[in-house]
């Protein structure tokens, strides 16, 4: 177990101390003896900032114990330890290019977010304690690979959330905190019962032995598992037992893959789910909605991404509309609501429910078969820019959250008609508001406009006219943003109460900008540097192996155009 | 070095200039002298770096490919270029997103335009904008209860933003693909947007930054639809061939949009690409497998997707003419993008209200470079346009030069007037590319850059002079701004054409503009149903260009000082505004002519070598509406029809400017009475012909509307079922617990009491009598035998 020669063993405790670290800070805040509020802070940003470390180690590519391998697009760094061998489950961790660039962004917000939790005053100790017990929910989520744990990890980030919004809130905390906690709770009700339905379907004897090799299957003797792999090569195989009828003629698989979806869907947003965003948003203090939009409406994409497409691809397939209807519904609603706002945090929070939109249309954009060329080309574009999407807004939501929260500190108000006249009063923050908002409106040169672009254009060869209805979400994005940057930045006079408080940015607020900014121009200019590490991933092992999927299934498809009928 | 190597880098670097200026300028702005004075420095510096580089970049050009060697006998073949990729936004599997370059004759000679104005309007910004150097008290932005509000100068934050355009604009005419050009297309939006809401302090300013902004995002929509059929149809984004590397490794070319819809083995005429084609196919087929109509056409459909993998059935579905919906989109789609950057009806509202900006910006964005993107762009997008898109590109210029027109004939604001008159002018570009004139319109961008930015620069100098822009309040004022004056008509003249009929002397708008009318003439006589419209209804617009352009120079310089006040304080602008104004208005004459002992090198014959192939002889063959033909470039200019068109050209500018001196030079009539007679005509002109209201009352309060719905239906509807679900449960529990209150726990007490009760009962059994004790011992000893005798008989017994 310490013995480090062993690249395993190393791994395995690199991977563990990813995961843990926070949570080992979170143990020693609650027993060590009280420290003054400062050096609280310091400790957990200190934590923060090794957890960061570690995970850059993750993405430096090269050879040593856990760094990664470009030309490797299938999981890698991969951990398995037998954890409750009764049932199958495991310790599973690993990389791939889906969850690695989710894992820095999780790492990177996490010490901005706990930077910008310098002002906070209250029970520090508690609120440190929780913030990292929360980040080691999100990076065990984005890391597992058992199912199972990755449903724990679900359920641990949940608790120090509700704690967090319901005591460091602002005044409707407590109605906030309740709405955020049964919204998910409902979504991770239907995530368990997906989960076991899949879990008691599934027989590992059906896989050969190269597949369980591939899966990383270790022997229980279990005939279930809740190894993701496992469950992806049982969901993909023709003669899957998940195509077995459940339920008024749908099959097993149909099911799961609605319930996975409606449970993501609730974190991602998605309308008609999405209204806890807002009150959540809007109560949560500064960092706290920083780590909301950044890194937990990720999670819905992610689990899209990862756990529902692959697993049960028929039922993916048939249901492509679904998804990314509601994906196009919710960049239209989510823009026209936050046209309407008054409330400057609501308008963001409404902006994100728009922009994670994009993910959802992206993924669901199933243009692999369509015409029946199985070119899956457009739909690598639409995935790849969903998943682009999903960091561009970690990137500029954070950073829109966090500049509401610089001005909600001075002011103490949000009244986006109270403002106006930041621009003479405060030049550096206005700056950096216009990047990270014109980030947001989609500006080429900076991260907004990778993702929506390459969304929107793969999704034509799905279908032209969602496509038509994606892109004229441009406009009211356009006019959102605008009006608010003129609102609040633009003008003769602020209108608002408390005009003294207006003092220039410090230097903290400064540093914690600036990098969100970097990102978000090194992203614009060169997305390659993201694309690089998801482009193998999303397109070998997802859109490929789907696309190979359809054409081995055509009767599932409904495209068996060798008896020249339409299934 | 190889030119091919050479000449990206050199352009690269005049790219990149600006951006460095840009850069600099962030981050030491303020620190660069008092109140960031040398910002100005910094940024002329790049910009005149980056001119001379595009000139020398023009030289190197020429000397391998000259001018007048592809005239005539190749003029067929595709326009020599140097295109290549830098790197690439995202690969996916064959697609690629790249940042490339396409330089041909075009690209270098927009290069050079546009860095030649740039310069001149960055050495004159640097005089206008002295009044940002200081504190400055803003009497155009008043508080909400009207208070003057003091604020600090933004010297340097302008040039910021001047330097961020010229690298954008730049970028774009660079730019490798049309992906690329969308990228730098929006830059220069946000550009325009920060500089028309400079001084953002005022409310219309800002209102007006917006606008340009969202309204340019409408035409974005509909050039992001035109993209994806385009990247769906085709596959790439990229102009020309590019080179793709195979799994074997070896390298191929890969073909452009351009080789895809003209390519070479078809003699360069326009054809369905072979991607749109299948794609159309395609979804006919699925529609019918899903439609499941009647046996035969099922089989027909299978068999046609079975083909799509091999399709040796390509031959035959191009001639039934699929896919070519498709075509039209692309071209209709990247069209929209053009109608909102270039300003055309009815997008066209943003370009007006973005006079809020100062002048040098409206000189250099809003009349030379970025306005003119657009018509750049069709010219460029030119071979993939089908003949029915370009009927609705001669229909939208047309209707955009007669109604902006209109309008100027009526606005008193001096910018304002120049405004509705670069419309009018992209109008006749639009126009001239929509009827056929690549080479008509082309010319008319180049030209129209020089004398606009001239005109808007006189403008600003009158405006800094006066401190105000309404041409009533002025007058007379050549006595006190000759130099401004003569420039100024100088500009006038070039934008009525002036020139002498039949001989080749004349302003440069002479050319450009003649060619338009000649171009209109040679597209009635090939379509005389409808060729009448366009060609009067241009001559009816170049007539009011004439009028209004002098209208405007009379107002402003000749008579008598209608406003003392104003005369008094009226001066000659320093010589840093001076002096590019004379540099621009020696090339608003002379910059369409040839220049001398070079062989007929000059703008015309530059332009002439980056003509697209396949187009000389003109556009033909719609399959919506194959009776349209646009007709061969060189019928226009045959000696009957130029003529011809030279004369009527020359007949309207007289009568225009006939008509303007005497209601302005002379006051021989008054304007007023005709004002008087049409009173509803001129109000509706005033109006602007009531877009704004319009838009107004059918797009924004709607819009508005719609989103306040939106916020209602998660307030009222969706929070409404959450938390009444929540409250039903809450009573449910309510209830449950009241249930548990009566019911459960009143039994249970019930029970408890009982028991209480049976125990106090039973107390009484406990005597103390030990005779009585053992009497219940024995009669319960016995009971138990009985029982057991009844259950385990069988074991004793066995």
């Amino acid at each position: 177990m310490f013995n480090f020669s062993d690249p395993t063993v190393l791994l395995t405790w690199l991977l563990s101390a990813i995961i843990f670290l926070p949570a080992v800070g979170a143990l020693i805040l609650c027993l060590a003896p009280r420290e003054s509020d400062a050096s609280t802070k310091r400790f957990s940003l200190f934590i923060t900032l090794a957890v960061f470390a570690l995970t850059v180690w993750l993405a430096i590519p090269g050879g040593r114990v856990g760094n990664f391998n470009f030309s490797q697009p299938g999981m890698q760094s991969i951990v398995n330890h037998t954890w409750i061998p009764a049932f199958g489950i495991n310790y599973m961790l690993g990389i791939d290019g889906i969850s690695l660039p989710l894992v820095l962004l999780t790492s990177f917000l996490s010490v901005l977010a706990m930077w910008a939790s310098w002002p906070i005053t209250k029970s520090v100790r508690a609120y440190c304690a929780l913030f990292l017990l929360l980040e080691t929910g999100m990076l065990g989520v984005f890391l597992a690979l058992d199912f199972f744990l990755f449903y724990v990890f679900w359920e641990v980030m949940l608790l120090p959330m509700y704690f967090l919004i319901g005591i460091w809130g602002g005044p409707r905390r407590e109605y906030a905190a309740i709405k955020f906690f049964l919204f998910t709770l409902v979504g991770s009700v239907l995530l368990l019962v997906a989960m076991l339905m899949l879990y008691f379907a599934s027989d590992v004897s059906k896989l050969s032995q190269a597949q369980q090799v591939a899966s990383n299957l270790i022997g229980h003797g279990t005939k279930h598992t809740f190894n993701l792999l496992a469950l992806m090569q049982l969901g993909q195989m023709p003669d899957s037992p998940f195509h077995q009828t459940l339920l008024w003629g749908q099959s097993l698989s149909w099911w799961a893959f609605v319930l996975l979806l409606i449970g993501f869907i609730i974190k991602l947003p998605s309308v008609p789910v999405h209204t806890w965003l807002p009150d959540a948003h809007v109560e949560a203090p500064t960092p706290i909605s920083m780590i909301l939009a950044g890194v937990l409406l990720k999670m819905g994409g992610y689990g899209v991404l990862r756990v529902c497409y692959p697993v049960c691809p028929d039922a993916g397939y048939h249901l492509a509309w679904l998804v990314s209807g509601l994906g196009t519904v919710s960049m239209v609603y989510g823009a026209l609501a936050a046209m309407a706002q008054k409330d400057f945090k609501r308008l963001v929070a409404y902006s994100s429910v728009s922009h994670m939109g994009y993910v959802l249309l992206g993924i669901g954009a199933w243009s692999a078969t369509a015409g029946t060329s199985y070119d899956p080309n457009y739909w690598n574009m639409a995935m790849n820019g969903a998943m682009f999407q999903m960091i561009a807004h970690g990137i500029s939501s954070a950073g829109m959250f966090f500049l509401v929260g610089v001005v909600y500190e001075r002011v103490h108000h949000r009244d986006l008609d109270k403002f106006g006249g930041l621009f003479a009063r405060m030049p550096v923050y206005a700056g950096i508001s216009m990047v990270i908002f014109f980030a947001a409106l989609g500006l080429p040169g900076l991260c907004g406009f990778i993702g929506e672009f390459f969304v929107v254009v793969g999704t034509w060869a799905y279908c032209k006219w969602l496509a038509v209805v994606a892109a004229s979400v441009v406009v009211l994005t356009a006019g959102y943003i605008l009006w608010t940057i003129q609102r609040v930045y633009l003008g003769p006079e602020y209108k608002g109460p408390h005009a003294d408080a207006l003092t220039p940015m410090t230097r903290r607020e400064i540093a914690i900008a600036a990098p969100l900014v970097a990102f978000a121009l090194l992203l614009g200019v060169y997305p390659q540097a993201l694309f690089k590490y998801t482009e193998p991933t999303i397109g070998k092992t997802v859109v490929q192996k789907l696309t190979d999927w359809a054409q081995a299934s055509p009767k599932a498809t409904g495209h068996d155009v060798t008896e020249g009928r339409s299934q | 070095m190889d030119l091919n190597v050479l000449l990206p880098r050199l352009l690269a670097l005049a790219w990149l200039l600006p951006l460095c200026s840009f850069a600099l300028i962030v981050f030491f702005g303020p620190r660069m002298g008092r109140a960031g004075r040398y910002a100005a420095h910094v940024a002329t510096t790049a910009i005149i770096a980056a001119c001379v580089l595009s000139f020398a970049s023009l030289g190197l050009w020429l000397t391998q490919h000259p001018v007048g060697a592809a005239h005539g006998a190749h003029a067929a073949a595709v326009p020599p270029h140097i295109n290549g990729d830098w790197y690439s936004l995202g690969e996916f599997g064959s697609l690629r997103v790249t940042i490339g370059y396409y330089i041909d004759a075009l690209t270098l000679c927009m290069f050079c335009m546009v860095t030649l104005v740039a310069s001149c309007i960055h050495v004159y910004s640097a005089g206008y904008m002295h009044g940002e150097l200081h504190d400055v008290f803003d009497t155009f932005g008043p508080t909400e209860e009207g208070r003057m509000i003091r604020r600090r100068g933004r010297y340097y934050r302008f040039f910021q933003c001047l330097s961020l355009f010229c690298f954008s604009m730049l970028g774009l005419v660079l730019a490798g693909n049309v992906a690329m050009v969308f990228v730098f297309w929006e830059l220069v939006g946000i550009c325009s947007y920060l500089l028309i809401g400079f001084w953002h302090e005022r409310k219309s300013a800002s209102n007006a930054a917006n606008k340009a902004f969202i309204v340019n995002r409408v035409g974005d929509f509909g050039m992001i639809v035109g993209l994806m059929a385009v990247w769906t149809g085709m596959g790439t984004f990229s102009f020309g061939d590019y080179k793709v590397t195979k799994a074997d490794g070896t390298v191929a070319m890969a073909p452009g949009i351009f080789s895809q819809v003209r390519p070479a083995a078809n003699e360069h005429k326009l054809q369905i690409p072979d991607g749109m084609v299948k794609s159309a196919v395609g979804s006919q087929a699925s529609n019918v497998l899903v439609g499941k109509s009647d046996a035969k056409a099922v089989a027909v459909a299978a068999q046609d997707i079975r083909d799509l993998s091999a399709p040796q059935k390509l031959k035959d579905w191009r001639s039934q003419g699929l896919g070519y919906g498709l075509l039209v989109i692309a071209g209709l789609g990247i069209f929209c993008g053009c109608v909102g950057k270039s300003a055309q009806v009815p997008l066209h509202v943003w370009l007006p209200d973005a006079m809020e900006g100062p002048t040098p910006v409206s000189a250099l964005i809003h009349a030379a470079t970025m306005v003119a993107a657009g018509v750049y762009l069709v010219g460029r997008f030119y071979p993939v346009f089908t003949p029915e898109v370009l009927m609705v590109i001669a229909c939208i210029g047309c209707a955009t030069l007669f109604i902006a027109a209109t309008v100027a004939l009526t606005a008193t604001d001096i910018k304002r007037v120049l405004a509705y008159s670069t419309v009018s002018q992209l109008g006749f570009m639009m126009l001239a590319l929509g009827l056929g004139g690549w080479l008509a319109g082309m010319l008319h961008l180049f030209t129209h850059a020089f004398f606009k930015s001239l005109l808007f620069l006189c403008s600003g100098s009158v405006i800094h002079a006066c401190g105000t822009n309404e041409m009533p309040s002025m007058g007379g004022l050549r006595r006190k701004m000759p130099i401004t004056a003569m420039t100024m008509l100088i500009g006038c003249l070039a934008i009525a054409g002036a020139g002498i009929p039949a001989t080749v002397i004349g302003f440069s708008g002479f050319y450009s503009k003649d060619s338009i009318i000649a171009q209109d003439l040679s597209f009635w006589a090939a379509n005389p149903r409808l060729g009448g419209w366009f060609f009067y209804a241009a001559l009816f617009g170049a007539g009011l260009t004439a009028f209004y352009m002098f209208r405007l120079w009379y107002m402003t310089f000749a008579g008598n000082p209608r406003d003392g006040h104003v005369y008094y304080h009226a001066h000659e602008s320093p010589s840093s505004m001076t002096v590019p104004l004379m540099i621009l208005a020696v090339l608003a004459a002379v910059g369409a002519w040839n220049i001398p002992f070079t062989g007929g090198l000059g703008l015309q014959s530059l332009l002439q070598q980056a003509q697209p192939a396949g187009i000389a002889d003109g556009v033909s063959g719609g399959l919506y509406w194959s009776s349209i033909a646009m007709p061969a470039q060189h019928l226009a200019h045959e000696h009957a029809n130029a003529i011809k068109a030279e004369w009527a050209a020359f007949g309207v500018a007289l009568v225009g400017f006939l008509l303007a001196t005497v209601f302005y030079g002379l006051r021989k009539l008054d304007p007023a009475d005709v004002t008087r007679a049409f009173p509803r005509l001129y109000r509706f002109l005033f109006r602007k012909w009531m877009f704004d209201e319009l838009y107004s009352y059918c797009l924004v309060r709607p819009m508005l509307k719609i989103s306040d719905w939106v916020a209602a239906v998660d307030r009222r509807g969706i929070d409404w079922l959450v938390d009444g679900s929540a409250r039903a449960i809450e009573g449910i529990a309510r209830v449950d617990d009241w249930f548990d209150r009566i019911f459960i726990d009143r039994a249970v007490n019930v029970a408890a009491r009982w028991t209480y009760a049976l125990g106090m009962r039973l107390r009484t059994i406990e005597t103390g009598n030990v005779r009585q004790y053992v009497l219940w011992l024995v009669v319960a000893t016995v009971g138990l035998f009985v029982l057991m005798s009844f259950f385990w008989s069988y074991a004793i017994a066995g």
